[in-house]
């Protein structure tokens, strides 16, 4: 190890990152205010990502039997429709327990005891374990022998699956707009220290520095803005998260936040990397310029 | 006819011409051989193509056509990877010194191996050797502003010969000094070139030129119009008297 040289690379960095303070500073608080948005956001998809979970929980498939199954095929058929891998529980809805289930539902608004017979079918109630599989496990129980009919909320299902895809998009839409705008901000203010430092990228050209070797310092001095950026970021998320959670959990009540989803942890070294990796492409780039003369 | 040259090739351009976007000729079918060890000098009018002609031996530019070889090296088929390493073998020195005002004489020499990722004993080693080459070597922790015009040029020059390049090119490097420091400039370009390195100065300076009385090359509208052996600043004085092209 050439300590000296190591010496030398140090010694340029920290001189060429404090003495442009004011546009260090402001890279660095560019870098800060995108990463407490997309923090935010990143904290908001995880612990509403739960909403949709329970909700989805709700809806089940109903299968319903054909009439006058013996008690044997019926319990085949349950075994068959567990089986499946996508299948998270079965229940058996023998058609009297249909009949008390309805009866409870409709709390006495409608006159049961007018039935002569009982006109429910068996049933069987069908929890997935990944909603987007319903329609599929729906179609494959609907084939199944001794199964007359099967129902589940088709339409509601679609609809939210659809709906939190295109709310997902949109939010990485917004997402990437707000990182495009934050590395051109970067980029700009990076390229006036560069600016301020033509003469000695001139000399380094001249006396034979390779692009790589004059680009170098420039990505470190960038990386490291970056990762300053993320970490006064972090500060921020981190004391807003202590104050503001627990007000906007209890002034939401229906809303069912998911605290345990968001892992400090992993989203800080997501939101470190990040910064980082802004800082390294605006410093590649705007040192680019200055290279090819 | 090519001039028949003692020396092995260090420079060779073959009907080299070179137009700048804007239309201008800057050099017209220029040819010119120079051997290893030579010390040349660049003489003419502003703007009649000796600066372009040095930027195209160190490849600040390419030509638009013609072949240019230095050293060996095909410089107008290099790649802009192979430039640095093309760099590296040669020194360039300037008017304006090119020095980077917060560093020390010994930072700013240093500064050329360190960029090239030089060893730390080779650079201990060969700084010293530039700066006592150069004559200054007590001044190596000054700043370039504490440094007379002629001392800032030496410091340069130092820069330019840390890496032991076969060849100098010096663009008007007395332009900016008085008659002493320029004498002693040109003293020290002397010196390196009875070292061994080839060393070609392009200059205005008349006095210098007929004082030294070495090798004229004088050109004229971006063509070479004289090339004379032991030479004055104007042509047809100097002896052996050979026109290129």
């Amino acid at each position: 190890m050439d300590w000296g040289r190591v010496k030398f690379f140090l010694g340029e960095v920290v001189r060429s990152f404090t003495r442009n303070k004011g546009m260090q500073a402001t890279a660095i608080g560019t870098v800060t205010v995108t990463i407490v948005l997309i923090g935010s956001f990143l904290i908001a998809q995880a612990s509403l990502a739960n909403v949709g979970t329970q909700l989805m929980r709700q809806i089940e498939i109903s299968a319903y039997l054909k009439d006058g199954l013996s008690s044997t095929t019926t319990k085949n058929l349950i075994a068959h429709v567990k089986a499946d891998p996508r299948v998270l529980s079965v229940d058996y809805i023998p058609k009297k327990q249909g009949l008390a289930e309805l009866a409870a539902r409709t709390k006495g608004s409608l006159d049961l005891s007018i039935l002569t017979e009982n006109p429910l079918p068996d049933k069987l109630r069908i929890q997935v374990r990944d909603t987007a599989m319903i329609p599929a496990v729906a179609a494959s129980v609907h084939a199944l022998a001794g199964v007359a009919d099967v129902k589940y909320g088709a339409k509601v299902v679609t609809r939210f699956l659809q709906l939190t895809n295109v709310l997902h998009r949109v939010a990485l839409v917004i997402l990437g707009l707000f990182v495009l705008v934050a590395g051109v901000i970067i980029a700009n203010t990076i390229r006036l220290t560069v600016f301020a430092r033509r003469r000695e990228i001139a000399i380094m050209q001249l006396v034979g520095a390779t692009d790589g070797a004059i680009r170098l310092p420039f990505i470190v001095e960038g990386v490291l803005s970056g990762l300053l950026g993320s970490l006064i970021a972090i500060v921020i998320l981190a004391i807003a998260h202590m104050l503001l959670w627990n007000r906007l959990a209890s002034a939401l009540p229906w809303v069912p936040l998911n605290g345990a989803a968001i892992r400090p942890l992993v989203l800080g070294a997501q939101l470190l990397g990040a910064g980082a990796l802004i800082g390294a492409i605006a410093s590649w780039l705007s040192v680019g310029r200055y290279l090819r003369t | 006819m090519l001039r028949k040259n003692p020396f092995p090739s260090m420079i060779s351009l073959r009907n080299v011409s070179l137009a700048y976007p804007n239309g201008v000729h800057a050099l017209d079918n220029v040819s010119l051989e120079i051997g290893k060890g030579e010390f040349v000098f660049l003489v003419g009018h502003s703007g009649t193509g000796k600066t372009s002609l040095l930027r195209l031996l160190y490849r600040e530019i390419a030509p638009h056509s013609g072949e240019i070889t230095v050293d060996g090296v095909r410089v107008d088929k290099i790649s802009a990877s192979r430039v640095p390493i093309l760099r590296r073998r040669l020194g360039v020195v300037f008017q304006d010194y090119k020095l980077l005002v917060d560093k020390t004489v010994w930072e700013n020499v240093a500064f050329a191996m360190q960029v090239t990722g030089a060893h730390t004993k080779d650079i201990l080693r060969q700084v010293p050797r530039a700066l006592d080459l150069v004559g200054l070597a007590h001044k190596s922790r000054m700043y370039p502003g504490e440094l007379s015009g002629g001392e800032q040029q030496k410091t340069a020059i130092a820069r330019a010969l840390v890496n032991n390049p076969k060849l100098l090119l010096c663009d008007e490097p007395t332009g900016n000094l008085d008659p002493g420091a320029t004498t002693e400039i040109m003293e020290l370009l002397g010196r390196i070139n009875i070292k061994g390195t080839t060393v070609m100065v392009a200059t205005h300076n008349q006095g210098v030129v007929d004082r030294m009385r070495r090798r004229v090359v004088r050109m004229e509208n971006g063509r070479i119009i004289a090339d004379e052996e032991r030479g004055f600043y104007h042509r047809g004085l100097g002896e052996s008297q050979v026109l290129s092209g």
